[in-house]
């Protein structure tokens, strides 16, 4: 296990370098407005003891939305990226900041202040030279809970194109990897501890040090990201995108070849596992990706509005995907690809062998097998149910579980039979045996944009 | 000149002060005493409006204080607080230098003040100055807290309570302390106590409160000797009784009208013991108190007339 994590570690040394940076930058860029923001709020609250509760309940009811749904609502308002990662990032970590300075500066002794006020100090020498002083502990504690909290959330931003450490755990999980699992995760945590650690040390410096330093870093920052956006290239023309995995990776670099093979003066930009199926799309709307390879199935299942049935008939299937497409979004759908990846039915070798089982009508007689679909293709009227209706199948036990974990599942005899991809690898890797669709039930998944 | 007119205060649960007029003259060390809850604090924070009164008006040299620029007043006016109060992210230098700093004082002049005053309180400047709250004990703390009021050279010095939560050693030192700066100084100590004894010792003049009520207005010798009335007697009753007060032996009718020059003149606030030790040391001491002179014949006389410890 140790010697995959350094081999992968050394084959993916450049790309892990930059997303842990990534990750360090985002992460940053919350912390630091999330404190730009928490801190003064609290500040100009303290004397609104109502407005101040009322916002502390707000950030914990912020807190209690799960990371993944804020994203999720971000997107049609800010889009994909960097952008609502951060915003994700600073909504959550907002209630630990400015409960802690809130609370630090609240719970200061009461004989403290009047002193203050009794020998007539200034407001600025009562709010830099007690209070703040004074509930300093609180404030830093929160700051560290709050920079912990974003550098682990952040991992999720790798899931709407914000890239960073998590694009290696998603990577991990989806392709079965566990090295770049155990990378992405890994990197992480040290991030945070390490994060953590440099708080509690900076915690010892003097009050104004820390200002200046801060000062500091922020232009130095503010002039290097500057300097940076201001120098880059500026070729860049084309973007493409792909899902999660090393099939629509492949894909996306081909495509980057033959477009660069053919006009010399564009440069494409490829963006691997930028995320799933409705980032990437609102992705295209929005004009941040240019290009990315999508299967007709899954445009008119899920993409396109309206009843779309799927026809079995591959070209009638991706005239009228495309005519949807352009019609609602104003889109292009190539003529697709000499590729074809369909649903399914996937046993192994020795449970096709010991039933006799070559085709759909086989299973029937055998509701035993205990079945392990993707939750998609459990739900999806194109899925278990059209087949329930079309075959008569009846499993007596489905289970759902990642579509990445069920091959092993079935290896291992967890499952009996899982619905497959027919271009996953995983197939010849357990040797496992597709079963015949003989009444064409599934529809043809092209890829085509 | 500190005039207090007709300050009432109402909290929520009633009255804290009500109808209260009291005036204070310059120089005096004025003790406003009374037992927990009486108002005695309020009116005291009301005099720098750290306490807003619901009515009436309070004048700093003939100045309402509800008109003046009430950072600048309470710049120019020192303040101790119980257990010195002190910032515990400031050293005893910086929490000295607060009310001269904020005057915008020079800081050489600020530090050789503070030196003057550290020494004046029996604190060395070379130990003391950087040292942190946190390394002081309650006394030195209180030192610190009085070196903090006196800083800027004020005219009047509020005290709330400043050595009720001392042991009783240091709070001894402290009070002969304030009595000394104050004899030393020219400026005006107004402070409040809910301990008897304390206000009978350092009082030029003392107020007593209850209820945010005034109940009587004198000095320590006027109130022991005529309380106004059975609270202020009450008040005071078990401490009377305790220390024998000579201004209870004057009034209790022994002695003689005083004449001539009389070896030994004892204040009314000292006790029958300090007599006693003044007969030990010259039997045929002849003492003096306001205007009646006592031999120590009259001593026997009053101790035999004590009974069971509670005798007036």
């Amino acid at each position: 296990m140790l010697q995959q994590v350094w081999s992968y570690i050394a084959k993916n040394q450049h790309s892990i370098w930059l997303s842990l940076l990534q990750h360090i930058e985002i992460s940053a860029l919350a912390a630091i407005i999330t404190i730009i923001i928490a801190i003064p709020l609290a500040v100009a609250l303290l004397n609104h003891r109502r407005a101040g509760e009322f916002v502390l309940q707000v950030a914990s009811v912020i807190q209690t939305i799960p990371s993944l749904a804020i994203l999720g609502l971000l997107i049609p308002i800010v889009g994909i990226g960097t952008v609502p990662a951060v915003i994700a990032l600073v909504l959550y970590a907002l209630m630990p900041i400015f409960s802690n300075t809130y609370a630090g500066m609240t719970n200061i002794d009461p004989v403290l202040l009047e002193a203050a006020d009794a020998l007539g100090v200034s407001r600025r020498f009562r709010l830099f030279r007690i209070l703040f002083p004074l509930a300093m502990p609180m404030i830093l504690s929160g700051i560290r809970i709050g920079v912990v909290m974003i550098i682990g959330t952040a991992t999720l931003a790798a899931l709407i194109g914000g890239g960073g450490l998590g694009t290696y755990i998603l990577l991990g999980i989806q392709t079965n990897n566990n090295a770049a699992l155990i990378v992405g995760a890994l990197l992480a945590a040290v991030l945070a501890l390490l994060a953590s650690w440099l708080i509690r040390v900076l915690s010892k410096v003097p009050l104004k040090r820390l200002l200046i330093g801060l000062v500091a870093l922020i232009v130095v920052g503010g002039g290097v990201y500057g300097v940076r956006a201001v120098t880059a290239p500026k070729t860049t023309n084309v973007t493409i995108a792909g899902k999660m995995g090393g099939e629509p990776e492949v894909l996306i670099n081909m495509y980057k070849e033959l477009i660069e093979q053919d006009n010399s003066n564009v440069h494409v930009t490829v963006k691997a596992n930028f995320g799933g199926t409705s980032f990437l799309f609102k992705a295209l709307k929005s004009g941040k990706v240019d290009v990315y390879p999508e299967f007709t199935g899954t445009v008119l299942q899920s993409l396109v509005k309206g009843d779309q049935t799927v026809s079995h008939n591959q070209n009638k299937a991706y005239q009228s995907a495309k005519q949807a497409l352009s019609k609602q979004f104003g889109m292009t759908y190539l003529r697709p690809m000499q590729y074809q990846n369909d649903y399914a039915l996937a046993v192994t070798k020795a449970t096709a062998q010991k039933y006799h089982l070559q085709n759909f009508e086989d299973l029937v007689s055998h509701p035993e097998l205990i079945a392990g679909f993707d939750p998609d293709f459990y739900a999806q009227e194109d899925g278990y149910p059209g087949l329930k209706k079309a075959y008569g199948l009846n499993f007596t036990q489905v289970k759902t579980m990642e579509p990445s974990l069920r091959y092993e599942a079935l290896a291992k005899g967890r499952i009996g039979v899982t619905d497959a991809y027919t271009t996953d690898p995983q197939l010849r890797q357990y040797h496992l045996v597709v079963l015949k669709d003989s009444k064409h039930f599934f529809p043809s998944y092209q890829v085509h944009h | 000149m500190i005039e207090i007119k007709q300050v009432t205060k109402t909290y929520a649960d009633g009255d804290a002060l009500a109808n209260l007029t009291l005036t204070i003259d310059d120089g005096e060390l004025f003790v406003l005493v009374g037992p927990s809850g009486s108002g005695k604090t309020t009116l005291l924070r009301s005099i720098n409006r750290l306490v807003v009164p619901t009515s009436g008006q309070v004048f700093v040299d003939g100045v309402d204080v509800a008109t003046v620029d009430l950072q600048d007043l309470r710049r120019h006016t020192g303040y101790v607080l119980q257990s010195g109060a002190l910032f515990p992210n400031m050293t005893v230098e910086q929490n000295a230098q607060i009310q001269m700093e904020a005057l915008g004082w020079a800081p050489a002049k600020m530090h050789d003040r503070i030196r003057q005053l550290m020494h004046r309180v029996d604190l060395d400047p070379e130990v003391f100055l950087d040292r942190k709250p946190s390394e002081l004990s309650g006394g030195e703390a209180q030192r610190v807290g009085i070196v903090r009021a006196l800083a800027p050279n004020p005219k009047l010095v509020l005290m709330d309570e400043p050595f009720s939560a001392l042991d009783p050693l240091s709070r001894r030192q402290l009070q002969s302390l304030v009595r000394e700066l104050h004899r030393e100084l020219e400026t005006t100590f107004v402070f409040v106590t809910h301990d008897m004894r304390e206000a009978l010792q350092l009082a030029d003049h003392l107020a007593v409160i209850h209820s945010g009520r005034l109940q009587q207005v004198g000095t320590p010798a006027d109130i022991m000797a005529k309380p106004a009335n059975d609270f202020v007697r009450n008040f005071f009753d078990d401490e009377i009784a305790r220390s024998r007060y000579m201004q209870q032996v004057a009034a209790s009718g022994l002695g003689k009208v005083a004449v001539g020059d009389e070896t030994v003149t004892l204040d009314g606030r000292d006790t029958i013991f300090d007599w006693a030790a003044a007969v030990q040391t010259q039997p045929d001491v002849v003492v003096r108190v306001g205007k009646t002179r006592l031999v120590a014949a009259d001593l026997i006389t009053y101790m035999a007339r004590m009974t069971g410890g509670d005798q007036q």
